[in-house]
């Protein structure tokens, strides 16, 4: 009884001693910063590429590591709530995906321009919305980031355009935003993401035209996983080299598995634009984990072997933590840390999804137009009468 | 029909925009179940989800041989499975039709067909209607699937300025005639703005094409059979809440039903409501509604075909002089199709009968 008791208490002090360990753990000699070998990126029409050797600092390598943790944990607790049927309608999962949002952030300042397709929970969260606002959005609640009108496939933030349904629709937007910055004259760049499945719409091939003719500012960035839906890219393109798709365009073609591969690209290419060379193209070589949807188990057109040699081979988060601990950047307990806290985060979050109201019933009208009296919406019948306000 | 039309007058009653969506069940009313404040897991997974309609199947058909309990996906199965045996020259192409579709409407077609009839495209609407047309101008009959009908607007130019257009600028030299485009249409419960659009409005005022919506499975055989051999270019919409939903028996051989030809499912003196695809189920059970509670005869009329459309079973002759109240127009809202709201959206049973009843009283 008295060992029990002692053993209790030890394990009720361990949790209270916490901060403690992590000041024990803190003062560890950790090295500032450390140099990693990056793969090089295929070129097409340039000359030289992203430099193929980066530095990581400590604070960019937690914060990164964090980032990816969170879209990862949010992905899946997007999963569970699906399969709850908390969240209803389409929610396609972006899981395996995560160094290229958090990559792409990392190469370019707040104050630049995203806009992607309809795979859009990480972008969303790596452009600055807390992960509260896109569960709720998910769930369709008030507390949402488009006020629960939007659900997962129209989730905006500032500089970051959605979220987008349509394929291929988003990236004559892209060259529009671009077209914007340039105007501005802000040094600006807009990032203009697609997938391998909408690389062969025609409207894309219309979007470089106009930013190559116009010199815009614009990055397009195809993120090729692979697969389009469930046709795999030998099936859909006549040609697989995404990067070269823009003919006229300068293009590369990263690792979309490494988030240093990506940021350093990332660089690179906002570098281009922003010295007024002109759109450039980056292919992004990704893997999604999940199927496209949540309707898609994923595996009839590809097999778990293959998803497991991803997994187990090429995790984005398993690559950072690797490279990390194995040069004494960080310890394997504190990303254990890391992990808890992201753990927490996203239940808080689930929690708040599940439990916020949804939106009240008079907005369905709401915000058809832009418009000075509210006008009543033309329906159903003449009983039941929304207005649109705006 | 001339009992009818010697009858004191006609109320009119039209209810456009089929859909389905999953109501969850209350005590009471349709409101007060969802404007209670959303609760947590358990609550959420008690409330049961019903449709907003019940799909009336019709009686078996006799005279087309031996039939077939098919469901929507089925039927439409068969009646491709038909064409392509029927005529050489048929193939069937569109986004990932080859593996059966996200729907399974073009299941084991390929490896009946082969594959140089049942193809998959790349994604690209516009591309996969302006390649459609050009098959069929060359004579072939030609079957391109949109995946689903919100993404028919990249093809909207095609449609609208060479399909429809075709025939009457050559002067009959040339034409698409062979072209029929396929979609799976309308709402389903949980679609959002974009898996729930039901486009026949844009389509209804393009001369030279024709727009086909069925309401069930015997119905979309026939219906699909003859847009594939009528000599115009057809947009085939199928409601997509129906493909699973609508069981019924449908004949093996291939059959017709002609096109521009609205069909009276039920006969009535007083009011005439009208429909087409998933809704017409809605209105048939307002009509049973309405004879139960009110003591009111409708007329239960399916369209069938939206253009070039039967305005002779709709509106007899003199119709609008013998009307005793103005028609009413019961569908979605002028918003676009939303995600959260959709039930509040959808022209439900309650929504017409309140029309209906705001009718009678006028």
């Amino acid at each position: 009884m008295r060992k029990m008791l002692a053993a209790v208490s030890r394990v009720l002090s361990g949790a209270a001693q916490k901060p403690a360990s992590r000041v024990l753990v803190a003062s560890r000699n950790f090295a500032n910063d450390a140099t990693f070998e990056i793969k090089k990126c295929d070129l097409h029409r340039l000359e030289e590429g992203p430099p193929v050797t980066t530095v990581l600092t400590r604070e960019d390598g937690l914060k990164y590591y964090k980032m990816m943790q969170t879209v990862r944990r949010m992905e899946l607790k997007a999963d569970q709530l699906y399969k709850q049927k908390i969240i209803r309608g389409f929610c396609h999962l972006c899981d395996g995906q995560e160094a290229c949002c958090v990559g792409l952030e990392a190469g370019i300042n707040p104050t630049d321009h995203l806009i992607t397709a309809y795979r859009a929970h990480g972008f969303t969260y790596t452009r600055g919305l807390p992960v509260r606002e896109i569960l709720a959005e998910l769930t369709g609640r008030r507390g949402g980031c488009a006020k629960g009108k939007g659900g997962s496939m129209h989730m905006y933030a500032r500089n970051f355009y959605g979220g987008n349904g349509i394929v291929g629709a988003q990236v004559p937007l892209g060259a529009g935003i671009a077209l914007a910055c340039k105007y501005n004259g802000k040094d600006e760049v807009c990032l203009t993401l697609y997938g391998d499945g909408a690389a062969n719409q025609g409207q894309i091939f219309e979007a470089y035209n106009m930013a190559a003719l116009w010199k815009l500012p614009c990055i397009f960035i195809c993120e090729n996983n692979r697969y389009g839906m469930g046709t795999s890219v030998e099936r859909a393109a006549a040609s697989t080299d995404y990067y070269k798709r823009g003919d006229f365009i300068p293009g590369l073609r990263v690792d979309g598995m490494d988030v240093l591969c990506v940021r350093e690209a990332t660089k690179f290419a906002a570098a281009h634009c922003r010295s007024g060379k002109g759109p450039i193209l980056m292919e992004l070589q990704t893997y999604r984990y999940h199927g496209h949807s949540m309707s898609d188990p994923g595996v009839s057109y590809r097999t778990r072997e293959e998803i497991q040699e991803v997994r187990s081979k090429s995790d984005p988060i398993m690559l950072l933590k690797d490279r990390m601990v194995n040069s004494n950047l960080a310890s394997v307990e504190e990303l254990k840390e890391i992990d808890v806290e992201v753990r927490k985060e996203i239940e808080d979050a689930a929690q708040f999804a599940t439990a916020d109201p949804e939106p009240p019933l008079e907005e369905l009208g709401y915000h058809i137009y832009s418009n000075d009296p509210p006008f009543e919406v033309r329906g159903a019948n003449q009983w039941i009468k929304f207005k649109s306000v705006s | 029909m001339a009992a009818e039309a010697a009858a004191a007058g006609r109320l009119w009653l039209s209810a456009c925009r089929a859909g389905g969506h999953w109501r969850r069940l209350c005590s009471a009313g349709l409101l007060r179940g969802f404007l209670q404040p959303a609760s947590a897991v358990g609550d959420a997974a008690r409330r049961r989800q019903l449709a907003h309609f019940t799909f009336q199947p019709d009686p078996e058909h006799q005279d087309y041989g031996q039939t077939q309990k098919m469901n929507l996906f089925q039927a439409v199965t068969s009646a491709l499975d038909n064409s392509l045996a029927k005529d050489p020259t048929a193939v069937i192409f569109g986004e990932d039709v080859a593996f059966g579709g996200v729907f399974r409407c073009t299941v084991g077609l390929r490896d009946k067909y082969g594959k140089d009839r049942v193809f998959n495209t790349p994604l690209c609407e516009q591309g996969i209607v302006g390649f459609g047309i050009g098959i069929a101008v060359t004579g072939a009959t030609a079957i391109a699937e949109i995946q689903f009908a919100d993404y028919i607007f990249p093809a909207f130019d095609q449609i609208v300025n060479e399909a429809a257009k075709y025939r009457y600028r050559s002067g009959d030299l040339f034409n698409c005639g062979s072209l029929t485009i396929r979609s799976p249409w309308g709402c389903v419960g949980h679609g959002a703005l974009y898996h729930s659009q039901s486009p026949e409005a844009f389509f209804a005022h393009c001369p030279g094409i024709k727009v086909v919506v069925p309401r069930s499975p015997f119905q979309a055989k026939g219906l699909l059979l003859s847009c594939i051999e009528d000599k115009n270019p057809c947009i085939f919409f199928e409601p997509k809440i129906l493909y699973r939903a609508a069981v019924e028996q449908v004949p093996v051989e291939p059959y017709n039903i002609p096109l521009s030809q609205a069909e009276i499912i039920q006969e009535g003196s007083d009011v005439t409501l009208v429909a087409w695809g998933t809704q017409v189920h809605v209105i048939r059970e307002v009509a049973s509604m309405a004879q139960e509670k009110l003591g009111v005869s409708c007329e239960v009329i399916d369209l069938r075909t939206i253009l070039p459309w039967d305005v002779d079973t709709v509106c007899k002759e003199e119709c609008f002089l013998n009307l005793e109240a103005p028609i009413s127009r019961v569908c979605g809202y002028d918003t676009p199709f939303p995600h959260i709201f959709e039930p509040f959206y959808i022209p439900d049973k309650w929504k017409c009968y309140d029309a209906l009843r705001k009718m009678i009283n006028y």
